[in-house]
């Protein structure tokens, strides 16, 4: 049986922790293939309908900020493990 | 390289009310926001000029945005929302002068702001179906459901202050970290996109999801 000082107990408590900011922010992916989408079916929505920009736009943004969400959740968690641990 | 709030003095003695960073940007940003609005709504005039087409046109893009969401009660909730909107569009672009840290950027604004949205949402709720109908709206379509709505609309303020803050905070510490890198010229179109557009666009989303709640509040 092995006996770890608390200092070396506490680099690994730290590593591990960055590590798992790292990790958290692979849900980035998610947010960000789902704003392009709403971006993209905006763009084609414009290019169908021009009159109705300015509410296209404003419904995008409303959409994008919603699937934001879970990015955010990751982002806070991420930030949470560097600066507190 | 701390994000959040920063303790700049206590006002009773040694860890009684501590007064943070945030407090005393976010109470300059009301100040801004009073001399401003009195500046642009003095000597008013049936012909705007100036000034007074500024504060008209700010008004009448916020009355914009909730009239369609909200029909026919656009002026009833303008006070509001205008409020939250140009609140936090002030707040945000504050961190462009440097030293000074955004107010949104502590998470104790961003949740204070949506619990009133919260209270808000309630009240309308209530107001619309009466206090028995709206807490029975909660245990439809079956009664197994009332948990999980009731969840869902205890996380509301929980999803919509983490947005506001999560986009503030990230933006301060990319642009922190790129001082910490390049400390000239590199970092102003990122205070350009984090503070003008980011900012703007944050407090426009904030305000509209206020309204979006609202009005599925209502219907």
């Amino acid at each position: 049986m092995v006996q770890f000082s608390p200092e070396v107990i506490d680099t690994i408590i730290r590593a591990a922790a960055l590590l798992g900011a790292g990790f958290a922010m692979i849900a980035g992916i998610g947010p960000g293939v789902g704003q392009g989408y709403a971006a993209g079916k905006a763009v084609e929505s414009v290019a169908r309908d021009p009159e109705a920009r300015g509410n296209i736009i404003t419904t995008m943004l409303l959409g994008q900020a919603v699937a934001e969400s879970t990015g955010i959740y990751s982002l806070v968690i991420a930030i949470v493990l560097i600066f507190t641990i | 390289m701390n994000p959040g709030p920063q303790i700049v003095f206590y006002l009773f003695g040694k860890d009684y009310l501590p007064i943070t960073d945030t407090l005393m940007v976010g109470w300059l940003t009301v100040v801004i926001i009073l001399i401003l609005a009195k500046y642009l709504t003095s000597k008013m005039s049936i012909r705007p000029n100036g000034k007074q087409n500024v504060a008209e046109f700010i008004v009448e893009l916020i009355h914009g945005q909730i009239e369609p969401m909200l029909p026919n009660e656009g002026w009833r909730f303008l006070p509001f929302i205008a409020t939250i909107f140009i609140y936090i569009g002030f707040s945000n672009l504050i961190s462009l002068i440097p030293g000074l840290a955004s107010p949104t950027g502590d998470l104790n604004t961003t949740l204070g702001l949506a619990l009133t949205v919260f209270l808000v949402v309630q009240y309308e709720g209530m107001r619309e179906y009466g206090v028995w109908g709206y807490i029975k709206s909660f245990a439809e379509p079956v009664i197994f459901l009332l948990p999980i709505n009731v969840i869902g609309e205890l996380a509301k303020p929980i999803s919509h202050s983490f947005r506001l803050f999560g986009n503030v905070v990230g933006g301060g510490i990319i642009i922190t970290l790129v001082y910490q890198a390049a400390p000239a010229l590199i970092p102003v179109p990122l205070h350009a996109w984090f503070g003008f557009f980011v900012g703007l666009i944050q407090a426009l989303i904030f305000g509209m999801i206020a309204i979006a709640y609202i009005s599925v509040a209502k219907s």
